[in-house]
């Protein structure tokens, strides 16, 4: 018994379908014994390696960071999956600044940009308003590494009825330690306001996303600074990354 | 908390109850990391891998349910696409096989429980009734880190012809385990 739905099947197992294909194959694989007992079948697979001792100390690490990273702020796509407003951190907060609801078309514009990260933001496509596209300028911007950093990143800026979305995604970050955080900033005449900040993930990436209600400044500048801690309202680490950015836009 | 069942244990991770996720942590991490490192040749990019794979289970991304089928293969397809991608991040070449045997045949290899000596032995005999052709197709797929296009492009096959290739080479797996489950010896020549 196969349907066009079982064709899908090694697309499911890939990785490779996108988000409506997914949960339309997988009400496919409630449904269909055939395609499910091949899973299954997938499942003893592993049995064909030899087994390995673990890592000295493997346990540990892995559980130790699975429960830290659940703990950050990081874990975007699970309060999302919550329909809750993620709370805004103290700073945004004292500011007046608001994490934003998406519209689905700048989700799915941020999404395009940001590839490899989109998993811990998927859920931003699914907002249900949004009944009229808004007037919307997006920009991108290639962040440029300081003379001694290895990492890349990527700046969007997304102008929406006087609103900023910004969304920064880095890559082949260093990683911290202690302390630490990659703090992002925004400048206007050299003068910074700080707009979120994250540390790398275990693939060395890292994103944060921010966003302005009334954005009048301007910015010319965006920056990334590898802080000793969370928190300052002034940069007191390097930068690592900037880029500048189009005032005008 | 032997006794629960994986789903259980699951619905539990979502709960945010920790030692459920360290119990299934327990229950896989030897199967998930040998097979790793087969894949990856490498055992940090193997550990890498795992970690992503439970990251993701707290964080309940792409959260199970029964209907996807059982818990494990569902953990073994996340194991294979996280390192399918850190395979492809790090731009390293995949190890050839000689070489992969190695790293397991010195000091890495363990002795291996009646458990794992019994599953090795179904699944070792369910893939001898594959044909050449589709131990290949398998083999790309779940121990070289290869997406299907790769596959596609390496062999100089259509891409949905190697879709095909591979759902029937699995489909066959599934059939010859389920008989060499059951308990039956499978008869060689016996056309499944
Ligand atoms: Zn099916």
């Amino acid at each position: 018994m196969t349907n066009v739905n079982c064709d899908q099947l090694i697309d499911y197992l890939n990785g490779t379908l996108n988000d409506e294909e997914q949960k339309q194959f997988e009400a496919h694989l409630a449904e269909c014994p055939e395609c499910r007992e091949i899973v299954d079948a997938t499942g003893e697979l592993p049995y064909l390696a030899d087994p390995v001792e673990p890592n000295a100390g493997m346990k540990s690490r892995i559980l130790g960071t699975v429960f830290d990273e659940g703990e950050q702020p990081a874990s975007l796509a699970e309060e999302r999956a919550k329909r809750d407003s993620p709370s805004p951190p103290a700073t945004m907060a004292k500011r007046g600044f608001r994490t934003s609801k998406w519209t689905p078309l700048v989700a799915a514009a941020l999404l395009v940009s940001l590839l490899g990260n989109a998993y811990a933001f998927y859920e931003l496509s699914d907002q249900p308003d949004a009944p009229t596209a808004p007037e919307v300028a997006f920009e991108t911007v290639d962040l440029q590494a300081s003379e001694t950093f290895e990492g890349t990143g990527t700046a969007a800026l997304v102008h929406e009825e006087g609103a900023l979305n910004l969304l920064v995604q880095a890559n082949q970050l260093e990683p911290t330690s202690g302390d630490q955080v990659y703090q992002v900033w925004l400048l206007k005449d050299g003068q910074p306001i700080p707009t979120g900040a994250f540390t790398p993930s275990q693939e060395n990436e890292g994103a944060v996303f921010f966003s302005l209600d009334e954005d009048t400044e301007g910015w010319d500048t965006i920056a990334v600074t590898l802080e000793p801690n969370r928190g300052n309202e002034t940069p007191q680490g390097e930068v690592v990354l900037s880029a500048a950015i189009d005032p005008e836009a | 908390m032997e006794n629960i069942s994986d789903a259980l244990l699951y619905e539990r991770v979502r709960g945010k109850d920790k030692e459920a996720l360290e119990e299934l942590y327990d229950r896989y991490e030897k199967m998930l990391f040998s097979y790793l490192c087969k894949m990856t040749g490498d055992r940090d990019l193997a550990e890498e891998a795992l970690q992503e794979v439970f990251v993701k289970v707290w964080r309940g991304v792409g959260s199970y349910d029964e209907g996807k089928g059982k818990f494990v293969a569902w953990l073994v397809t996340m194991s294979r696409n996280a390192a399918v991608d850190l395979i492809r991040k790090q731009k390293k070449p995949s190890v050839p096989l000689d070489e992969i045997a190695e790293v397991e045949s010195t000091d890495s290899s363990v002795e291996e429980t009646a458990e794992w000596q019994e599953k090795s032995e179904q699944i070792h005999q369910a893939v001898r009734h594959l044909s050449e052709e589709q131990q290949k197709m398998v083999h790309l797929f779940y121990f070289k880190g290869y997406t299907h296009e790769t596959i596609a492009e390496k062999c100089g096959i259509p891409l949905g012809t190697v879709k095909s290739r591979i759902r029937l080479a699995l489909k066959k797996l599934k059939t010859s385990l389920q008989m060499v489950q059951e308990g039956g010896v499978l008869d060689d020549k016996r056309e499944l």
